[in-house]
């Protein structure tokens, strides 16, 4: 055993010598370039421009004590750098020439596409960002109007870069919410369609530096296939969102019946929504049931809420104004846009497997075909802190 | 009677937890992708027809020790089949576990480079890998026993909350519909996992150290059940978040691991992911270096097994490291050709060699054995 215990110990002495050359794979932070965000451009239709948004750590780490947050004397936390190849693996080796740091994609958290990219098709270049081993799949992906890499340059006076501007805009839900998981899903998936959402730039206030703008979600960028062929306003971005079941944080505003200009608002708690495909003698029908529960946060009537029938015109009023917003999102991307992101595909594919089967290719001349059914219940279950409508004499009140 | 060359005992439990280990430690790595490619969002009742070679593996494995307590597969193989085409056969066994072991080496090195350390030379992965697990093999069975005993728990630990933190993304609807196309997919799917799950037959070489071979069984079982168990999780997790295109990532689970975000910094998990499954593989890949070890030692009627430790190490890392020139073929082969080659030797051989040794010895002793 005396003489094994020697070699043993022989080899591990000459196999450590594999080691005295360092580490590989030894990356510090000060050797890093990190990247809080990408915009990927197409110029004159042939080359692609990808730009960077890059942390600068020194910004952050000089006043220790000052919370972290955002640096004093308008230092900015992030620089921008562009370059161009002819896909974005050669456009990042163009710009990693010209850095002193290793781009480092690990956390990256928003990719922004020009709208022109956009539109002559993706799926080349998705296959980069899908493929290296460091972006994340969680990464948020938007469409930009415009050049994508002007969304990177503002340094917005709320969030630290934009980059956290999109980011948190996304978190929210105001408008789709996709990531690049999602995206990938979407482009290979049953609808043979895609939605991003579409960002556009606030120009700065009054009294605000010229670079204060902010990044804001104006809309739905829809793709078809991998090309980008359309638009929807915020106003058919919520009607979709209805659909796709991601509907929050919307406050829903309606002229009563009968009224002139007098609104009421809801803010819709909580809702329960299903998509039913069914197939009736050939026709592709999909029966949407949307049941949704909030508070009144606005009366602008003379009617009291505390009367559940005046209670319940105020709800037919929000049913109305939801099945408007819906119908209007379909009209737009059935008849218009031809273009599935709301999941119907899916639905009949999981519901109905076997004619989906030979309906998947002709989707095009079907999708645009499907009837749709409403059935929407709302419920208006508080009346917040007041009963009556405010500053409003008693003896116009309308009771009953 | 030959000589006993392993002196240690591992209890049944140790047993179990080694098993688990020799399958499932490279076989959730990447498999999973290959099953979806086939089975689609069927995808995860794959690992339960596949499951059935395990069982019969460890069936045999325990027919073959009740028959001849004592002896390892190499040499109860000379006893049913006398010396020369038993030498043949157990060579046979040798070489195919030689060439696994080099090859599920050279899988997880893949991984790690590709992975975590691009710019590490692929052979100081494998080498060091090698090392921890000839160092190990070197203390005998007692010891890989007992890190089997600290490392699989943490192993179904971490996978387990790795499961739980991917809950929230998972959308139940993507099971649907479910046996699209029959049941012929899933079983497509079970292909190249049955492979894997049939490793259970290098129980065989561990049985004769056991302490407690009355409760082989129903460990050996247990053990099937449990890597059943988790690759069925794994599989509904990363379809469940992925959809029926799995089959578009390369490593579909850590992948998914990726895709954990809690608050903004409860993130890169994968890291937990890729050390579990390093540890796991240590376990794996010592244990069939010590089965194959062990057999060489006993085939060439050795005194002691240890002066093969090192050299045998060695030819498995110039296997994993010659015989492959990239990661694709690799992939390719696990797909295509081990699934067969491993039907051959660790299911058809061993259902034939089961048969042999109970005529054998039903001739020798006029009647039924059992027990």
């Amino acid at each position: 055993m005396r003489k094994h215990g020697l070699s043993l110990s022989g080899i591990a002495l000459m196999v450590s010598i594999l080691f005295l050359g360092g580490c590989w794979d030894r990356s510090e932070i000060n050797d890093m370039a990190i990247v809080t965000a990408a915009a990927i451009d197409k110029l004159d239709g042939q080359s692609i421009e990808l730009t960077l948004q890059l942390f600068i750590p020194k910004a952050l780490g000089g006043g220790s004590g000052s919370g972290g947050g955002a640096p004093s004397g308008g230092q900015q936390l992030t620089f921008v750098r562009s370059g161009k190849g002819l896909n974005i693996a050669d456009a990042a080796s163009k710009l990693q020439a010209r850095l002193p740091r290793r781009i480092f994609w690990g956390h990256c958290k928003v990719f922004i596409l020009g709208e022109a990219f956009a539109r002559e098709g993706v799926k080349e270049e998705m296959d980069y960002l899908f493929r290296h081993p460091q972006p994340r799949e969680r990464a948020f992906m938007f469409v930009s109007q415009g050049q994508a890499a002007e969304m990177l340059r503002p340094v917005p006076p709320l969030e630290r870069y934009t980059a956290e501007v999109a980011r948190e805009l996304s978190e929210q839900k105001i408008g789709i919410r996709v990531t690049l998981k999602e995206f990938l899903e979407m482009l290979d998936g049953e609808g043979q369609a895609a939605a991003l959402p579409y960002l556009r730039l606030q120009p700065p206030q009054k009294g605000e530096k010229k670079n204060q703008s902010v990044p804001f979600i104006a809309g739905t960028a829809v793709f078809k296939r991998d090309k980008m062929n359309g638009l929807l306003t915020m106003r058919t971005t919520r009607g979709a969102l209805w659909l796709r079941k991601e509907i929050q944080k919307a406050s829903i505003t309606v002229r009563l019946q009968g009224t002139k200009r007098e609104f009421i608002t809801m803010t819709p708690i909580r809702q329960r929504i299903e998509i039913k495909p069914r197939i009736h003698d050939g026709q592709w029908i999909i029966h949407v049931h949307i049941h949704t529960v909030g508070d009144l946060v606005q009366n602008g009537t003379n009617l009291d809420p505390m009367n559940p029938d005046l209670l319940h015109l105020m709800e037919q009023a929000v049913q109305r104004s939801i099945a408007d917003r819906v119908e209007e999102a379909l009209d737009r991307l059935q008849r218009n846009l031809n273009a599935d992101i709301i999941g119907f595909g899916e639905s009949f594919h999981r519901a109905y497997p076997k004619p989906w089967r030979q309906a998947r290719e002709r989707w095009d001349e079907l999708f645009p075909k499907v009837q749709v059914r409403m059935d929407i219940r709302v419920n208006i279950r508080r009346p917040g802190l007041g009963s009556v409508p405010a500053a409003v004499p008693s003896d116009e009140v309308k009771e009953k | 009677m030959t000589a006993m060359l392993e002196k240690g005992k591992i209890s049944a439990v140790q047993m179990s937890f080694l098993l688990y280990a020799i399958v499932i430690g490279t076989v959730i790595i990447s498999v999973p992708a290959t099953i979806g490619k086939h089975a689609k969002n069927d995808l995860w009742l794959s690992p339960i027809w596949a499951s059935l070679f395990g069982m019969i593996a460890v069936g045999v494995s325990i027919g073959l020790h009740r028959m001849f307590p004592r002896l390892t597969l190499i040499q109860s193989l000379s006893r049913i089949f006398g010396r020369i085409p038993g030498k043949l056969l157990g060579l046979a066994y040798l070489v195919f576990y030689l060439i696994l072991n080099g090859h599920g080496i050279r899988l997880y090195a893949d991984f790690i480079v590709g992975t975590a350390l691009p710019s590490t030379p692929i052979l100081v992965l494998m080498a060091t890998m090698i090392f921890v697990a000839s160092v190990a093999v070197y203390g005998g069975i007692e010891g890989i026993g007992r890190s089997s005993q600290v490392i699989v728990p943490l192993y179904v630990l971490t996978f387990l909350i790795i499961v739980l933190l991917l809950l929230p993304d998972a959308k139940p609807n993507r099971l649907f519909p479910m046996l699209e196309n029959g049941i012929v997919p899933s079983l497509k799917g079970a292909v190249t996992p049955q492979g894997w799950f049939a490793e259970t037959l290098l129980l065989s070489f561990i049985l004769p150290c056991l302490s407690d071979s009355k409760k082989a069984m129903k460990w050996g079982l247990a053990a099937v059940l449990a890597v059943m168990t988790t690759l069925v999780l794994a599989n509904l997790i990363i379809l469940l978040l992925y959809g029926n295109n799995v089959s578009r990532y390369v490593y579909p689970l850590l992948s998914a691991t990726r895709y954990i975000s809690y608050a903004e910094f409860f993130e890169n998990v994968e890291a937990a992911l890729v050390a579990i499954w390093v540890l796991g593989n240590f376990i794996k890949f010592s244990i069939i270096q010590y089965a194959v070890v062990l057999g060489t030692a006993q085939w060439l009627e050795l005194a002691d097994y240890r002066p093969l430790v090192w050299p045998i190490g060695f030819v498995m890392l110039l296997i994993g490291f010659w015989s492959l020139p990239n990661q694709m073929v690799l992939t390719q082969y696990s797909s295509t050709v081990f699934p067969y080659y491993s039907l051959l030797f660790q299911t058809i051989l061993p259902l034939f060699i089961l048969f042999v040794a109970f005529l054998r010895i039903r001739a020798s002793r006029g009647g039924p054995t059992s027990g």
